[in-house]
């Protein structure tokens, strides 16, 4: 092969760029060891490599109906996947039965190990409404006063004439107006 | 239809049916035997470019048809057979120059006056030849290696740009990107280089 053929000849035309003259140079003495000769008998010594060298991906054969290319040995795979995750699952979903009532541990022999004694425990209850009595009011109403005050016609703001109701427990204060004095 | 993708599908045929080994031993044979026979000197030449030593390169050869013999059963699965193998002898030549310690300019320079074609040149303007051929190729090697390996597929004239990302596992545009990085870089070198002497 000659050199200057070999330059001339060789024009990248898939590469979209223009290149200099450098780097054509360059390219070319590229070009010129892509397209040296091959060896003489290359192929034939490849060939004999290949021929000698050892088989190791058959050792053990597949019988022709039990052959793993055949495509009913998956399904069978599949098939037994999905078989062993279903009943799994409903073994599983058989012994734990979800139950409406809540059943109470049962009590702990005293003879293995601590016991409750029997105390069962109650539950603290809200409190009620507080009422809380209120002192007997004693309403005295000086009688010998009254009709001093009358009698002045004099009345003292603020104070109220109070009067009592007893419903029930309950005590309610009243106010019924100005009281005079 | 070539040969060897002839006898692939009657390979194929024989898989499918109940045959007995002997006759699928020699239908991989005569498989293989085609394959070697159409790409072995492609792959040799994809080889050299990248170690640049002709045993080197007929190992990787070996070692790409080997590989072939162990994955046969994958064969049907391959659409495009000379981009597959040459892939295969991509990473096997990669491997090995990643493994290979870093080998003197002027191993080069022999191995390449031992291989350019010497007819119609004197003896200096071989010399002169072979010398500008290592130089070229020594700033080959400086480039990055994605611009190094776009590069260095590009100069296959039987290699389209698809074919070259799919050897890289990249995409076309990518390819052409990185070429346009790799010449840019080739001519700074290049113009560095003579502005020097």
């Amino acid at each position: 092969m000659n050199t200057q053929n070999a330059f001339g000849s060789n024009s990248n035309s898939t590469s979209p760029i223009s290149v200099t003259g450098a780097t054509h140079n360059a390219e070319a003495t590229l070009r010129l060891i892509a397209a040296l000769p091959s060896p003489e008998g290359l192929e034939n010594r490849v060939i004999a490599g290949v021929r000698s060298a050892p088989r190791s991906g058959r050792v053990l054969g597949w019988p022709a109906l039990l052959s793993p290319s055949g495509g009913w040995l998956r399904t069978a795979a599949a098939a037994a996947i999905v078989f062993v995750i279903v009943g799994g699952g409903w073994g599983v979903y058989s012994r734990v039965q979800p139950s409406s009532a809540i059943v109470a541990p049962p009590v702990a022999d005293a003879a293995a190990g601590f016991s409750n004694a029997g105390a069962v425990r109650v539950p603290q209850t809200l409190p009620a409404p507080l009422v809380v009595q209120p002192a007997p009011v004693q309403v005295t109403q000086p009688q010998a006063a009254e009709p001093a005050n009358m009698a002045r016609g004099k009345v003292v703001p603020g104070k109220h004439h109070e009067t009592k109701h007893v419903a029930g427990n309950k005590t309610s204060v009243q106010a019924s107006g100005p009281n005079t004095k | 239809m070539s040969t060897s993708q002839a006898i692939f599908a009657g390979w194929m045929e024989i898989a499918n049916t109940t045959v007995d080994d002997l006759a699928r031993a020699q239908a991989e044979e005569a498989t293989l035997e085609a394959l070697v026979s159409q790409y072995a000197s492609a792959l040799y030449r994809v080889a050299y470019s990248v170690l640049r030593n002709a045993a080197d390169a007929e190992d990787a050869v070996q070692e790409t048809f080997l590989r072939v013999l162990r994955h046969r059963d994958t064969l049907d699965e391959v659409r495009d057979q000379r981009v597959w193998l040459i892939r295969i002898v991509w990473n096997i030549v990669l491997d090995r120059k990643r493994r290979a310690k870093t080998r003197p300019e002027t191993d080069d320079l022999d191995e390449l006056a031992r291989v350019l074609p010497s007819a119609g040149l004197s003896a200096e303007q071989f010399a002169a030849a072979a010398q500008h051929h290592a130089h070229v190729l020594s700033c080959v090697d400086k480039l990055p290696t994605k611009e190094r390996q776009v590069l260095t597929l590009s100069a296959f004239e039987e290699l389209s740009s698809v074919e070259i990302a799919s050897v890289l596992g990249i995409t076309e545009s990518s390819v052409r990107s990185r070429l346009f990085r790799a010449r840019n870089l080739m001519a700074e070198m290049l113009d560095h280089a003579r502005s020097q002497r």
